[in-house]
């Protein structure tokens, strides 16, 4: 019974996870977009609405509340000489009136929302409606990372804890001895539940019945068709994200009393899983997908109550694992091993040319990092070696997403488990600085060998991961794993009993010594952090991943790899064994992810698990991407923008008022052109203006064999 | 001369329909086999079938004896059984040689700590058969830039380098011609004729007759999934099915039975 | 030339994929009533020619005036709304849709008499009746191109379009669909433009033809004239090679 119990009180999770599911089938099914950005258009549209009401301030009051804002910012900062200029400054807040009612709120908070969607629609998913799938995909992460940074900038940091409205308030009176059960049941489950249904449904009618989801239904399956019979897909497209990002705005206020705004966001990977249940095509099979996920997972949280459940498998884990197996088993039973004919080669993908002379750049590269490394302060080489951090890590992106073309999420929490591997393997159960709280068991391994440990551990991950892989593709892999990201971080990294006792809240770090020489980031003596024989430590790191990276370019898997992202069926034509080669490529970039890690372990005192978070592993993607995907230099540009690079602290340092939020939108706004304007070459291609030679070659194409040679058949003649 | 691809029965089915309906064909060691028919007859799935891009429901393929049901198609290529694609498929990222490379280098175990460490190569047998192929398709001069800024009949020629790069055994082209201009198609011909002095076996598809004619020593006629002919080029070339299998004279004459009378009298004196 | 009449005139085109031009200086042209056959072997440039008159793929150069108005490849969707019907090669049909919604969709909203328009279609193609609730993918092949012509004429199109209709179809099929597209024509002031690999069996419903190779117009002329030229047509398919023939 108690089992049951589980499922039931699931129901209300599941409300949300369906109707946001049913909103990305929406958005795909208008314009074959999947919508990463889709639980932040909820969260966004959530903090209008607790702005709108001000029911309770919760921590942060901006003012009395009774005002929207809309989705940007004011990039003219109110600085000495611009306000002198009397530039006008782009209008975001707008006063409606104090205390609105609730129809009239929860009006205006859903035209924020359909005015999100026609925005993602005109500024981002429109111009890329012909590009390549990472171009979409970094789109939509894009807009994800930009609401989230512009959520921040116009409500606060702080989350809200609004008590919603109607029957939908946390004050409910609790449903006691739940059909008999002796547990109560929160008493907006079931409203939520109900809600969700007829929203659902009513969906599902939308596009049964009308003209309207006719067309939409056709568009979907047969873009051309729909085009002859004098239907224009774009309008569809357009309105299907009106729609789409009104459902995700409706249950984030719907279900604002239970979960603050900024948790909506990574709702999108339960979200996710349903559509998927629902072939990412089917509104009723999502629905059923979301509430399925939503009553899953309560009863597994509910089951890691019992004794006989095995401490090792923490509930967290459970909780956010179920998404992630249904949709490995959805998709692995459903994905077929090679794209069919005509799935291939859509857009151009983004030009990865090899460095002839990596060891000149590396020289120079090395030179310019030790220059600076005896100029800067302790805060300046601080930065720079989260720099050469993110390069570190921005390198197994190039290969696995630049080279390869896999579009995987997964690699940040790879460098997390390297990291809390090497904790655990180099700890012997004594304190390692006098200010740690605790002290961590482990078997004490020597460092280099802990590290070594440690990024073989990533690897083994990495390639364990990658098996999935080979049937799934495109732009699902990306979906599956973003879901792997909240698993790993549960399931592995916040896992005490695996992983030591400081796993799930703040885990000191080693102090390493490597071959007698103190290559940690915090001096023992002076207490000063980036101690430069760290950042010697962490050069070598970069420069080693860096060659194997231009090597492997330069080599014959590189071109494997390439082929492969080019063209799987062409490539298993030309006798190259596809799912090895990707193994491959998955198991290197675990590798410089590992060493990534290793590198994280070193530079900070103690860490949380926080820091491997989706939303940073992200972030890394969004500015290599930016810096340019498939090259080393790309990585070495992303590392530079990055938060916390040096690029990015110079900007913070010498314009006041600057946070890290702007940086986030404005590297955000950044990835999205870059998605559109250069496809993804990014900054460091750009800047060996080759991008010019390549716009040539698409507009005046050479003169055409036909013209050359171009007589008839001496035989045929004109007979009118 | 052995016999090197041979089917039997065999046959491939797509939502109930047979695409490859019992399909018997035999490709000797050193000929020029060509297979024509009209436009959806199943030629390409019969290409497909051969090399593992889609599953047979009924029948056999061997390849120099071995059976070929439980390969994949990686392996039959590393068998020696290449194809090119009807709409090119070239490795759009890569130059020309590095797609020919892509073909022409083995796989082996250490490849990846080879690459790792550059190894640099010396000037192997890999590097001269990716020059040779690149001789034969007439596009050694264009070896280094992308596929992407050839006009198209020449990016028709790297599909077939790229086939020809790991010096296969057999090598299935399907419609190596198809947007080829006359002098174009003229030229691949003589081109592809040279690849039987290298001991490569040539298989052909293609819609363009004169093509097909002029270069092979022995042809087959497909229509709605089944041969309906076999034999030489001046066999084939007086064939009435045939004819009637491109001109649609068959459907011609039941229409001309049942419509208008004035019409028909203009068809009734054609052969 | 009745240059008035005309539904469709094509003057100097070219037209192809990523600026490399497939046809190359086409003329052609169209009037109310009348069945034009466009022929010639595969990769002549017959579907390209087809796609660019509903603005799906854009012009190089040249001209296309099709039902009074220049085609606009930014706004394909408007061409529909025109009056423009097009069965495409690859019939683009919606699978996933019954046959009465293939045929809903193919009603525009903006005219009386929609159901007219599908009776009408349903007349013409009777052996559709019964399949109305069934989804088009689990049609036959010769059913689905019966779906996708009926489609076509729900709209009651004032220039139809139909690219290779006998393509994968038994010639007893072949030899029911193309009389209707003669019935259309005849009874509707249709003007219809075809392409067609069976040669013999278009240019017996058709009142003109021409006939493209390589990209370039080769022959045009009447059903009649082309019809006693077999040597030539043959020709034009089987490579040229006449001489060879003896």
């Amino acid at each position: 019974m108690d089992v049951l119990f589980g499922a039931f009180a699931g129901l209300g999770a599941g409300a949300v996870f369906a109707i946001l599911g049913v909103g990305l089938v929406v958005a795909y099914r208008g314009s074959g977009v999947i919508n990463f950005a889709h639980g932040a258009v909820a969260a966004y549209t959530a903090f209008t609405w607790d702005e709108l009401r001000n029911t309770t301030h919760g921590a942060y009051v901006k003012d009395d509340g009774g005002s929207i804002f809309l989705p940007w910012f004011d990039p003219i900062p109110e600085w000495g000489f611009l306000k002198a200029l009397h530039i006008n400054n782009l209008p975001v807040e707008i006063y409606i009136m104090n205390d609105p009612p609730v129809w009239l709120a929860a009006l205006l908070s859903l035209a924020m929302a359909a005015f999100i969607g026609f925005l993602m629609h005109i500024m981002v998913f429109r111009p890329l409606r012909n590009a390549p799938l990472l171009a979409k995909v970094i789109g939509s992460v894009g807009v994800m990372l930009y609401l989230q940074s512009v959520a921040n900038l116009n409500f606060g940091g702080a989350n809200r804890a609004d008590n919603g409205f109607w029957e939908f308030t946390s004050t409910n009176e609790p449903i006691r001895n739940f059909l008999g059960m002796d547990r109560n049941l929160a008493g907006s489950t079931l409203y939520l539940a109900v809600a969700a249904l007829i929203i659902g449904t009513a969906t599902w009618a939308l596009y049964r019945f009308t003209r309207f989801g006719l067309a939409t239904r056709a568009a979907d399956e047969n873009e051309k068709g729909a085009t002859l019979l004098g239907y224009s897909p774009q309008l569809l497209a357009g309105l299907n994200w009106v729609i789409s990002s009104v459902l995700a705005g409706a249950i984030g206020i719907l279900f604002i009393h239970r979960a603050g705004p900024p948790t909506f966001i990574l709702f999108v990977v339960p979200a996710l899983a349903a559509a998927l249940v629902g072939s990412l095509t089917s509104i009723m099979g999502a629905l059923a997908g979301g509430f399925g996920i939503g009553m899953i997972a309560s009863m597994g949280v509910n089951a890691t109550s019992y004794d006989w459940w095995p401490e090792w498998l923490p509930s967290d884990g459970v909780r956010t694992f179920a998404p992630v197996l249904v949709m490995i088993l959805v998709l692995y039973f459903r994905g077929d091993r090679l794209p069919i004919r005509g799935t291939v080669g859509v857009g151009r993908q983004p030009r990865a040319p090899f460095a002839k002379h990596p060891l000149v750049g590396l020289g120079i590269g090395i030179g310019i990092v030790v220059l600076m490394s005896n100029i800067f302060t302790a805060n300046w080489e601080s930065t720079l070696t989260t720099t050469l951090l993110s390069i570190m890590f921005m390198l197994s992106l190039t290969v696995l997403v630049g080279f390869l073309g896999q579009i995987s999420l997964v690699q940040w929490s790879l460098a997390g488990f390297a990291c809390w591997t090497l904790i655990r393997l180099s700890a012997d159960g004594t304190k390692i600085r006098a200010m740690d709280f605790l002290a961590i068991d482990g078997p004490g391994w020597p460092d280099p060998l802990a590290a070594l440990a440690a990024i073989i551990a990533a690897v083994i991950l990495g390639v364990l991961i990658s098996i999935p892989a080979l049937r799934i593709r495109g732009v699902q892999l990306a979906v599956v794993t973003l879901a792997a990201v909240v698993a790993i971080e549960d399931l592995l990294l916040r896992n005490e009993p695996l992983m030591g006792a400081g796993a799930a809240t703040t885990n000191p770090t080693p102090d390493p010594n490597w071959f007698g020489v103190e290559v940690g980031a915090l001096d023992e003596k002076t207490f000063r952090t980036d101690y430069w024989k760290y950042t010697i430590f962490a050069l070598i790191f970069v420069a080693i991943g860096g060659l194997i990276v231009a090597n492997l370019r330069r080599g014959i898997l590189g071109r494997r790899f390439l082929a492969i992202r080019s063209n799987e069926r062409a490539a298993a034509a030309a006798g190259v064994d596809v799912a090895r080669t990707k193994m491959i490529g998955f198991g290197v970039s675990s590798l410089l992810a590992g060493m990534a890690g290793i590198l994280v372990a070193y530079k900070v005192p103690v860490i949380t698990s926080e820091y491997f978070n989706p939303f940073v592993g992200l972030g890394f993607l969004a500015f290599v991407y930016l810096g340019g995907i498939t090259t080393v230099w790309g990585a070495i540009f992303g590392g530079l923008l990055a938060a916390g690079g040096i690029i990015s602290e110079f900007g913070s340092l010498h314009f006041e008022g600057i946070t890290q939020a702007y940086i986030n939108a404005v590297g955000a706004i950044g990835l999205v052109i870059n998605a559109i304007v250069t496809n993804g070459e990014g900054v460091a291609l750009m800047l060996t203006n080759r991008s010019k030679e390549m716009t040539g070659v698409m507009r005046g194409t050479s003169s055409s064999p036909n013209e050359v040679s171009g007589s008839i058949d001496a035989n045929t003649q004109e007979v009118s | 001369m052995s016999v090197l691809l041979e089917t039997k029965d065999l046959t491939v089915t797509f939502g109930g329909l047979n695409a490859n309906n019992h399909v018997d064909l035999k490709v000797d060691s050193g000929s020029f086999v060509g297979l024509i028919g009209p436009n959806g007859a199943g030629k390409t799935t019969f290409i497909d079938a051969i090399t593992g891009f889609v599953p047979t429901s009924a029948g056999s393929a061997t390849f120099g004896g071995q059976d070929l049901s439980e390969l994949k198609p990686h392996q039959r290529a590393q068998l020696g059984l290449v194809r090119t694609f009807q709409s090119l498929e070239l490795f759009e990222d890569l130059s020309v040689r590095d797609n020919l490379l892509v073909a022409a280098y083995p796989t082996r175990w250490y490849t990846l700590l080879q690459d790792i460490f550059y190894v640099k190569q010396k000037k192997n047998d890999v590097e001269e058969k990716v020059d040779w192929a690149l001789e034969v398709a007439g596009i050694a001069h264009q070896a280094d830039i992308l596929p992407t800024d050839l006009p198209h009949g020449q990016r028709k020629l790297v599909g077939v380098a790229r086939a020809l790069a790991a010096q296969p055994n057999l090598v299935l082209l399907d419609e190596p011609a198809a947007g080829l201009d006359t002098a174009e198609s003229n030229s691949l011909g003589t081109h592809l004729r040279d690849l039987l002095k290298h001991d490569i076996t040539v298989f052909l598809i293609d819609h363009d007759m004169g093509l097909v004619l002029s270069v092979c020593d022995y042809i087959y006629v497909m229509d709605f999934g089944k041969i309906i002919a076999e034999g030489t080029p001046s066999e084939i070339r007086t064939n009435p099915e045939v004819i009637s299998a491109y001109l649609g004279e068959e459907a011609g004459e039941i229409q001309a039975r049942s419509a208008e009378e004035l019409r028909d009298m203009t068809i009734e004196g054609n052969e | 030339m009745t240059e008035s009449s005309d539904l469709l005139r094509i003057e100097n085109l070219d037209t192809g994929y990523a600026g490399v031009p497939v046809v190359r200086d086409l003329n052609l042209y169209v009037a109310k009533g009348e069945v034009v056959a466009l022929l010639g072997p595969n990769g002549a440039g017959k579907s390209t020619t087809l796609l660019t008159i509903s603005g799906l793929i854009p012009i190089l150069s040249g001209s296309i005036f099709a039902l009074g108005e220049e085609v606009d490849s930014r706004n394909p969707h408007l061409m529909a709304r025109r009056g423009l019907a097009h069965v495409a090669e690859d019939r683009s049909l919606f699978f996933n849709l019954t046959v009465n919604e293939n045929l809903k969709l193919g009603l525009r909203p903006d005219k009386t008499g929609m159901e007219a328009g599908l009776e009408r279609a349903l007349e013409m193609l009777p052996a559709l009746r019964p399949l109305v609730n069934r989804r088009a993918g689990l049609l036959s092949g010769g059913e689905q191109q019966m779906l996708a012509v009926a489609r076509a004429l729900v709209s009651r199109p004032k220039l139809l379009l139909v690219d290779e209709m006998s393509l994968g179809l038994a010639p007893i099929i072949v030899e029911q669909l193309l009389p209707i597209v003669r019935d259309i024509a005849d009874q509707t002031e249709t003007g219809v433009l075809i392409v067609e690999q069976h040669v013999n069996l278009a240019l017996n419903v058709a009142d003109r033809g021409y006939v493209m190779n390589h990209g370039e117009l080769v022959m045009e002329g009447s059903a009649e004239e082309l019809l006693e030229r077999q040597d030539l047509l043959e020709a034009s398919y089987l490579g040229g090679e006449l001489e060879g023939e003896g």
